[in-house]
């Protein structure tokens, strides 16, 4: 387990920001973490990291503990923080050979391009960063984040300000990280699609407590979700298919369906190709990840 | 490379190479031109003597070495806070003492280069005395520890404050109260308080020592005393700077 989080509870100035945290990410796997503005994902984060120290419950990160050893973290840890981090007068090159060395890591030119590239950056961009886009400074930042070669990443809004080709970029970046080099990553964001195409497991955060924890299709069982979906036929459905989608509307050539709690959407199109439905489109329409959300995060508020 | 010695040269760099760091460059050149032609032409005026001179030049250029330990100092840690930048230095496998004195490496950095460019002026005011290498000898090793002594504070102060505003203000409110026995009248520094209070800060240990090796022409080894001050003062802050530091939370 690289990171593993047990009833972690926190309080700054007597207020209670952390209430009951637990978090586990495994080698390999991408974990979302979830939350409404406030609910202390990033406080959790700086105790993951080291950087606060917590009044109860335990934390283990690469297994050790990052409030006794927290530059052995820091040293197989990439972090993307929330606010960059940027020296506006560097060069992006400067920039990455500066930190490199920091970890301990000597980096010639060609290899600081392909870190470059590996982002998407331009290696041969000899401008100062204060000159950069958001995106392009967010390429950076996980380009500091792999400098260290990391087994766990850390990564709050990663595709911020990324166009739609930057953020599939990123997307495939981490898939491959994950899935070919084993590194786990801890992603924060609010950006359901990122996490419904990317994460193998999520946490719920609300208040200061995790209400939720698990694989997204278990939670959406678990919390009896339909899925929503619109689906463009060509021609009317031959057959209906009992158990499996129900259908809530049609619009024109539109049929709005509601997949069946427990059903995986994969599952779901598989029978209605079978059972003769002309499907050309699929579209979601409500249910799924977020509609447990905001129904996980409401009635905690409630 | 250290990582101690690769922060402390992006941060004297970062000072000395930016457009910032060439306005301070050009100011400090501007303020010493003016004060050394001042005490010059007293000079020739046989209004002051020319170890006066040296010693008012060498309290000068540690005066405004300490006021750019101060403004380094509540950069280096509150304002790349405020900027976001503080984080990623924090979450490399540097500890964070080693990152306090690669900041406060710095400083001596930019600290050298203010030296560098006050030589010529002491030398051009204390060439016709006897005191001159005296006086460049203890500004280098007693002004050194005072101005680093004030950038440890301005950082300490840094890790606790929210911002660099409060941050700064406190900390020339220190560098004043420091200098405020030099403002004294005679009569006034002879008191119990003002002699307590001179003896105690380091501002004024620099500064009596400068007068006994300058104008007195007293050995160095003789400031027994207020090298202890400086150094007792070196030692405190950075104990206050390296305590918050460690504590300062993301």
């Amino acid at each position: 387990m690289l990171i593993d989080i047990q009833s972690l509870r926190l309080q700054i100035d007597g207020t209670p920001v952390l209430r009951d945290v637990n978090l586990s990410v495994d080698k390999g796997e991408i974990y979302g973490l979830l939350g409404p503005n406030g609910a202390g994902k990033s406080t959790t984060i700086a105790v993951a990291l080291g950087l606060r120290q917590s009044d109860a419950g335990s934390v283990r990160v690469l297994g050790v503990d990052p409030r006794v050893d927290s530059e052995a973290v820091h040293a197989q840890t990439g972090v993307l923080p929330e606010q960059g981090g940027f020296y506006d007068w560097m060069t992006a090159r400067d920039y990455l050979d500066f930190f490199a060395r920091l970890y301990g890591k000597e980096y010639d030119a060609a290899a600081l391009s392909v870190r470059l590239e590996q982002v998407g950056l331009d290696p041969a961009l000899t401008r100062a960063i204060g000159a950069y886009s958001r995106g392009m400074k967010q390429r950076l930042g996980l380009a500091r984040a792999l400098l260290p070669e990391p087994r766990l990443l850390i990564l709050d809004e990663p595709t911020n300000g990324l166009d739609p080709r930057g953020r599939r970029e990123i997307h495939d970046l981490l898939i491959d990280l994950s899935a070919n080099r084993n590194v786990g990553i801890l992603l924060c964001t609010h950006l359901l699609d990122d996490v419904d195409r990317l994460c193998h497991r999520i946490g719920i955060l609300v208040e200061g407590q995790t209400v939720a924890q698990g694989a997204i299709a278990e939670l959406l069982r678990a919390g009896n979700q339909p899925s929503r979906f619109r689906l463009r036929l060509t021609g009317p459905p031959s057959a209906e298919v009992p158990g499996v989608v129900r259908v809530v509307a049609q619009e024109g050539e539109w049929w709005v369906v509601d997949i069946e709690p427990g059903v995986l959407p994969d599952a779901a199109w598989r029978q209605l190709l079978f059972s003769g439905w002309p499907v050309t489109e699929i579209h979601r329409a409500g249910g799924g990840l977020e509609d447990l959300y905001l129904t996980l995060s409401e009635r905690r508020a409630a | 490379m250290n990582s101690m010695i690769l922060l402390a040269r992006k941060e004297g760099g970062e000072l000395l190479m930016s457009g910032r760091g060439l306005g301070w460059l050009l100011a400090l050149s501007a303020i010493l031109s003016v004060f050394g032609l001042l005490l010059v032409s007293n000079t020739e005026l046989s209004l002051l003597d020319n170890a006066q001179v040296v010693y008012d030049m060498a309290g000068l250029v540690t005066a405004l070495g300490a006021l750019l330990a101060v403004v380094m100092g509540a950069d280096a840690v509150a304002g790349e806070r405020e900027r976001g930048t503080l984080v990623p230095l924090m979450l490399t496998p540097m500890p964070r003492n080693r990152i306090l004195l690669g900041k406060v490496g710095g400083q001596l950095i930019a600290w050298s280069v203010m030296y560098l460019l006050a030589l010529p002026y002491l030398w051009a005011v204390g060439s016709t005395g006897q005191n001159l290498a005296d006086a460049m000898l203890v500004v280098a090793l007693l002004g050194t520890p005072v101005v680093l002594a004030f950038g440890f504070l301005a950082m300490g102060l840094g890790a606790r404050f929210a911002g660099v505003r409060g941050t700064l203000l406190t900390s020339l409110i220190v560098l004043l109260l420091s200098a405020s026995p030099l403002l004294l009248g005679p009569s006034l520094r002879q008191s119990v308080i003002g002699k307590v209070f001179d003896a105690v800060n380091p501002f004024s240990g620099a500064m009596n020592a400068y007068d006994a090796v300058i104008i007195d022409s007293q050995a160095l080894s003789a400031q027994a005393l207020h090298i202890g001050a400086i150094l007792a003062w070196l030692g405190l802050m950075l104990w206050f700077a390296s305590s918050s530091f460690r504590r300062a939370a993301q």
